[in-house]
């Protein structure tokens, strides 16, 4: 591995153990199921969130996109449409590293999709 | 969530009530104390062909008792409004403070100023603001934190900062932060200042 990769390995790994277990959940569903994107119900369903979607829309959401790490487009007002951001300059190697090595974890998520 | 930050929540809940609670016991008072030694009219005229009953009643409401009435109830509003704004419940602050102080320790100047917020002086001009909030509004997220750092100047910042998970605003990197990501996401910020402040 050379010297470059290591360094963004390494602060991909400072960037998710920084985040609480609701953001590091939502970041990673998200990466896995990159290039789709969910509903705020879908992302509840995701992350296996129990409160109400609208809460999450309020503070976590907002952060993260303050933050630049997700994309909220707004279809109508009340229907949104969650991604990761990939072209942060981390994400974007997160999200190829869970394309190569994540199959097996997209499927699952995948099928929590689904139901 | 942490055992302190649960006790400052459930006195922050304890003493809106009794605020509530005061205020109406408060407001009764006032009440008295400004109608009950007469009235003080201020003079006018009432139009022609109105019963009197009316005009007395009209009187009442239109007196100068009114008037210190009302300035007197957004007094209390506005001293309410103050202290809410201005202070912590001590136990959270504690909690605050305990987490910087266990981040920075003696190499920093922790001060805490009214509004809520605190200021960690690093030392060579640079300080992070840190502002907390009690209650998002509209979600179950308590206590969240609103950290900023000094104004650096340096192309690379908006990199720098994504790169660890922050944003840019003003020349300043800035981000929310739950209190359970404090002291991780503080770690981040002062490497992404140092970097910022030693790379061209």
């Amino acid at each position: 591995m050379d010297e470059d990769t290591r360094q963004r390995a390494y602060e991909v790994i400072q960037l998710m153990s920084s985040l609480n277990d609701t953001r590091r959940a939502i970041v990673m569903a998200l990466a896995h199921i990159y290039p789709k994107s969910v509903s705020g119900v879908q992302l509840s369903r995701l992350i296996g969130y129990s409160g109400k979607s609208r809460s999450l829309y309020r503070g976590v959401l907002s952060h993260l996109s303050e933050d630049k790490l997700i994309l909220i487009d707004e279809l109508t007002p009340k229907l949104y449409a969650i991604r990761i951001n990939h072209e942060h300059p981390l994400l974007e190697f997160l999200v190829e590293i869970c394309k190569e090595h994540g199959a097996e974890a997209r499927e699952l998520y995948e099928q929590a999709l689904e139901e | 969530m942490d055992v302190r930050l649960q006790n400052a929540r459930s006195l922050y809940d304890e003493r809106s009530k009794i605020a509530l609670a005061a205020f109406i016991a408060i407001f009764a008072v006032t009440c008295y104390l400004f109608y009950s030694p007469g009235i003080y009219t201020i003079g006018i005229e009432p139009p022609e062909g109105i019963p009197s009953g009316w005009v007395r009643g009209f009187e009442v409401v239109y007196s100068f008792n009114t008037a210190g009435f009302i300035l007197a109830v957004s007094l209390m509003v506005f001293v309410y409004g103050f202290w809410q704004w201005a202070f912590l419940p001590a136990p959270a602050a504690t909690y605050t403070m305990a987490v910087l102080e266990g981040l920075y320790g003696s190499r920093a100047i922790i001060e805490r100023l009214i509004g809520k917020r605190f200021r960690i002086k690093t030392g060579k001009g640079s300080h992070i603001d840190i502002t907390c909030r009690i209650k998002e509004s509209g979600t179950d997220q308590w206590f969240t934190y609103e950290a900023k750092s000094s104004r650096i100047r340096n192309p690379r910042l908006e990199n720098l900062a994504l790169r660890h998970g922050m944003h840019v605003k003003n020349d300043r990197i800035t981000s929310w932060m739950g209190n359970d990501e404090l002291h991780s996401r503080l770690i981040l910020m002062s490497r992404a200042m140092r970097l910022a402040t030693s790379l061209p």
